[in-house]
C-alpha cells in the first residue's frame, strides 16, 4: 500500500505549483476577481502546457494521463484561487468522455482537450440551474438532472451572465428547454464521479491554502504581547482546520485513484470526497476568515476569495448532504445483502 | 499510489485468518471476576504463542515472524475483525518488549522478551500520577540508591492489569535536583513485593481496568535499570510512541463493527429512509472511512520515507469523538436497550466516555498538532 505521488507526478505537483504561485498570484487574482472575468494570458498558457486535457485520452489530442493527475492539478487551481476554466473544463470532459457515445467523444474532446472549447457543468432541476462556474464563457454546457446528461452550446442552453460571489470563473444561470441539447449516452454515473472527484481535489487545495495562510498570520499577529496562534482558542482551531483538511484529503485522494485502479468503487468513493471536501472547504476557509479577526472580513485580505470559491465549489454537483444521503444507501444497500446473506 | 496490499500482505493475511478460524480462542466465560476474565485471556495469549502468533511483529530472533510494520497492522485488523479477546500481556507485547528491544542490555532481553511473549509474565505501565497525567515529567514518584538497589516511593494511577502483573514499567524521579526531564530513570519493578500495593480504580461503566498503585518502600535492583541512570524520560518516550501504534488498528476495525451493527439496526427500523438518522450515520461512516486511510497512509508513509505525517495524533482524535458519536446514536437508534445496564450498547456508550481522554487527551492532541505539525508558537505554562 503506497498513498504516495510518482516521481513524475510529483514532478506535475511541483511545476504547477511553482507556475502557479507565479501566474496566479493573489493581486493577479484580485485584479481579474475584480473586473469578474478569466485570465487570459495564464489560460492560453496552460493550454499550450497541455492542462486541459490532462486526463483526455490522447486519441482524441489529450495527455492520456490518469484521476490522479487531474486531481493534483485541481488541487493546485484550488490552492491559488486560479482565475481559468480548468476545473469546469475537465469537469465537462469527464462527463463527456465516461458519458458520452464514440461519437459524442470524438464530437467535443478535441476541443476540450486542446482548451479551444471552454466546458462547465452543474446540476440542473427541470433544465435550469442557478449557477453555472466559467458558463459565461462556456462553448458546452453539460447539465445533470435525474442521473442523466446531456451536452447544450450556448445557444441551446438558454445561458444568462450571472455574478457570483467567486468572480474568478464568470458564472451563467442556464435554463435549457425539456428537448435541447444531445442526451449522453454512455456511463454518466462514472463520468459524474469523475468530475465530483476534481472538484473534491479543488476544494482540498483551497483547504491547504487557507491554513497555511492562517497559521502564518497567527504566528505574525500579536495581541496581549503573545502571538495569537498561541492561545488555545486560536490553535486548536487551527488543528481542526488540518483534520478536516486532511479528511478531505484521504477520501480524495482514495476516489482519485479508484477512477483507474478500482473503477467498480468510483461511485462511492467520489461520494465519499465530494461529501468531506465540501464540509471542509465551507468549515476550513469559514475558520481562516475567524481567526484573521477584523483583517480577515477586509476585501485586501484575500481569504475571502478563497471562502468564495469554497463556497461555489461546495455547491457544484451537489453539496454535502446530498452525497451523504447517496453515502447512506450505499451503505444501507451493503447492510440489507449483509443481513439476508 | 496504490492502495491495495502486496501478494506477500495478502498471504500473510489470508494465513493469520485462517490460523483464526481454526485456533477459535476457549469460550468467553463471560460476567465472572476479573481474575477468571484474566485467566482466559492469558490461555488465549498462549494459544496464539503457540502458533507462533502473540507477536508476529518481534524480530524472529526474540520470537516474533520479523513481520513488517504492514503486516503487523494486518494481524491487528484481523485480531480485531475476528472479534477475539487481547492477549492477557498486550502491554508487555507492544510497549514492553520493544522498548527492552531499543534500550535493554543483552542480559535484560534474554531474561525478560521470552516470558513477555508466552505470557508466563504480564506486565503493566506505571507512568502517571495523580498529580503527573498530561504532563507527565512532572512525576514525584522517588528511586533513591541503596547499595545495588533503588528503593521506590510514591503512587501511580491508571495502570491496567496490575493485580495480574509480575513487571512494571516504571519511571521515577531520581535525581529531583535535575531539570525535571532529566532527572527520570526507568526501572523494571517486580510486582510481587509486600511493599508495592495494588487497589482496583472502579470506572464510570462500573468495572476496573485501571489501578492505583501505592508504592511504599519497593527494592528494585540496579540490574532492573533501562536505558541508564536519568536517561528515562528518552526511554519512556519509546514505550509511548509504541502505544498506539498496532492497536490502532484493532479499534479501528472494532469502530467498523459497531457502526456497521448500528446502520443494521437502523436498516431494520427503516430508520435509513430518515433523512435525519442517514445523514448522521453517512457522516460516521465517512469519518470512519477516513480513520482507515489515515491511519494506513501514516503507517505506509513511515515504512517508505521513514517519517510518519501528521496522521498519528489527528486519526487517535478522529477515533475518539466518532466513537464517541456513534455510540452516543446508538441511544437514538436503539432507544432503551442503549441505556439498559449490562447491554453492550450501554457499555460501549459508557466505555467510549474514556476514548478521549487515554492516551493522550484530545486537548493535548490538538496542542500537539499546533505545535508539532502546524507549528505553532507554545503557550508559555503558567509559573508557579
Amino acid at each position: 500500500m503506497d498513498f504516495g505521488l510518482t516521481d513524475d507526478q510529483r514532478d506535475i505537483q511541483r511545476t504547477a505549483r511553482e507556475l502557479l504561485a507565479d501566474r496566479a498570484s493573489p493581486e493577479r487574482v484580485r485584479e481579474h476577481a475584480e473586473a469578474g472575468r478569466h485570465d487570459d494570458r495564464l489560460w492560453t498558457e496552460l493550454r499550450e502546457l497541455g492542462w486541459p486535457g490532462i486526463a483526455i485520452p490522447e486519441e482524441h489530442g489529450g495527455q492520456g494521463l490518469g484521476g490522479v493527475e487531474l486531481a493534483i492539478l485541481c488541487e493546485e487551481l484550488g490552492r491559488t484561487v486560479a482565475p481559468v476554466p480548468l476545473l469546469p473544463s475537465t469537469m465537462a470532459a469527464a462527463l463527456v468522455q465516461a458519458g458520452g457515445s464514440v461519437q459524442q467523444r470524438e464530437r467535443w474532446l478535441p476541443g476540450l482537450a486542446s482548451g479551444e472549447h471552454v466546458g462547465a457543468v452543474a446540476a440542473a432541476t427541470d433544465g435550469v440551474a442557478g449557477l453555472v462556474p466559467s458558463g459565461a464563457d462556456a462553448d458546452l454546457i453539460v447539465l445533470v438532472e435525474d442521473g442523466a446528461a446531456r451536452v447544450l452550446t450556448p445557444e441551446e442552453a438558454g445561458v444568462e451572465a450571472v455574478a457570483a460571489i467567486d468572480p474568478t470563473r464568470p458564472a451563467a444561470r442556464v435554463a435549457a428547454a425539456a428537448d435541447a441539447g444531445e442526451p449522453l449516452t454512455g456511463d454518466v454515473a462514472a463520468g459524474v464521479a469523475r468530475a465530483l472527484v476534481a472538484v473534491s481535489a479543488e476544494l482540498v487545495g483551497v483547504c491547504d491554502r487557507a491554513l497555511e495562510m492562517t497559521v502564518a498570520y497567527v504566528k505574525e499577529r500579536k495581541q496581549f504581547g503573545t502571538p495569537v496562534g498561541a492561545y488555545q482558542a486560536v490553535s486548536h482551531r487551527c488543528a481542526q482546520m488540518l483534520l478536516d483538511t486532511e479528511i478531505a484529503r484521504a477520501a480524495t485522494s482514495e476516489a482519485a485513484w479508484t477512477a483507474d485502479a478500482d473503477p467498480d468503487r468510483l461511485r462511492e468513493c467520489a461520494a465519499l470526497a465530494k461529501a468531506t471536501a465540501s464540509d471542509a472547504g465551507r468549515s476550513v476557509t469559514a475558520s481562516a476568515i475567524q481567526a484573521h479577526g477584523g483583517i480577515g472580513f477586509t476585501w485586501e485580505a484575500d481569504v475571502h476569495w478563497l471562502f468564495k470559491r469554497a463556497q461555489v465549489d461546495a455547491a457544484l454537483l451537489g453539496g454535502a448532504k446530498k452525497h451523504r444521503a447517496r453515502l447512506a444507501r450505499f451503505v444501507g444497500e451493503r447492510a440489507v445483502v449483509g443481513a439476508t446473506a | 499510489m496504490d492502495l491495495t496490499f502486496s501478494d506477500e500482505e495478502l498471504a500473510f493475511r489470508d494465513e493469520f485468518r485462517a490460523w483464526l478460524a481454526d485456533n477459535p480462542p476457549p469460550p468467553d466465560p463471560g460476567e465472572v471476576a476479573d481474575g477468571a476474565r484474566n485467566a482466559w485471556r492469558a490461555a488465549w495469549q498462549r494459544q496464539l504463542y503457540e502458533g507462533g502468533w502473540a507477536a508476529p511483529g518481534w524480530p524472529a530472533e526474540y520470537g516474533g515472524r520479523g513481520a513488517t510494520l504492514t503486516q503487523s497492522a494486518i494481524y491487528f485488523e484481523e485480531l480485531g475483525r475476528a472479534r477475539v479477546p487481547l492477549p492477557a500481556n498486550v502491554l508487555g507485547l507492544l510497549l514492553g518488549g520493544p522498548t527492552l528491544m531499543v534500550w535493554g542490555t543483552d542480559e535484560q532481553k534474554e531474561r525478560y522478551l521470552a516470558p513477555i511473549l508466552s505470557a508466563d509474565e504480564i506486565w503493566c505501565q506505571g507512568f502517571s500520577e495523580p498529580d503527573a497525567g498530561s504532563d507527565l515529567a512532572s512525576l514525584k514518584t522517588r528511586a533513591v540508591r541503596n547499595g545495588d538497589d533503588w528503593v521506590v516511593t510514591g503512587q501511580k494511577v491508571w495502570t491496567s492489569a496490575a493485580q495480574y502483573s509480575k513487571w512494571c514499567m516504571l519511571v521515577a524521579r531520581t535525581d529531583p535536583d535535575a531539570p525535571k526531564h532529566k532527572g527520570l530513570t526507568y526501572f523494571l519493578m517486580d510486582m510481587e513485593q509486600e511493599e508495592v500495593q495494588v487497589r482496583p480504580l472502579r470506572q464510570i461503566t462500573g468495572e476496573a481496568e485501571f489501578n492505583e498503585l501505592f508504592i511504599e518502600g519497593a527494592r528494585i535492583p540496579d540490574d532492573n535499570v533501562v536505558g541508564g541512570v536519568g536517561n528515562g524520560w528518552k526511554v519512556a518516550l519509546t514505550t509511548l510512541m509504541n502505544e498506539r501504534a498496532g492497536l490502532g488498528f484493532t479499534l479501528q476495525i472494532r469502530l467498523r463493527q459497531l457502526l456497521d451493527d448500528l446502520i443494521a439496526v437502523a436498516a431494520e427500523r427503516g430508520l435509513l429512509d430518515d433523512p435525519r438518522y442517514a445523514d448522521q450515520l453517512a457522516e460516521l461512516h465517512a469519518r470512519c472511512e477516513a480513520i482507515r486511510l489515515m491511519a494506513w497512509k501514516g503507517l505506509t508513509d513511515a515504512e517508505r520515507y521513514g517519517q510518519p505525517g501528521p496522521e498519528g495524533s489527528l486519526v487517535k482524535w478522529l477515533w475518539s469523538d466518532t466513537n464517541q458519536e456513534a455510540t452516543q446514536l446508538a441511544a437514538d437508534i436503539v432507544g432503551a436497550e442503549a441505556l439498559v445496564a449490562g447491554t453492550t450498547w450501554s457499555y460501549e456508550l459508557l466505555r467510549a466516555r474514556g476514548n478521549s481522554i487515554e492516551g493522550g487527551t484530545t486537548e493535548i492532541l490538538k496542542n500537539i498538532v499546533a505545535e508539532r505539525v502546524l507549528g505553532l508558537p507554545r503557550l508559555k505554562p503558567a509559573t508557579a
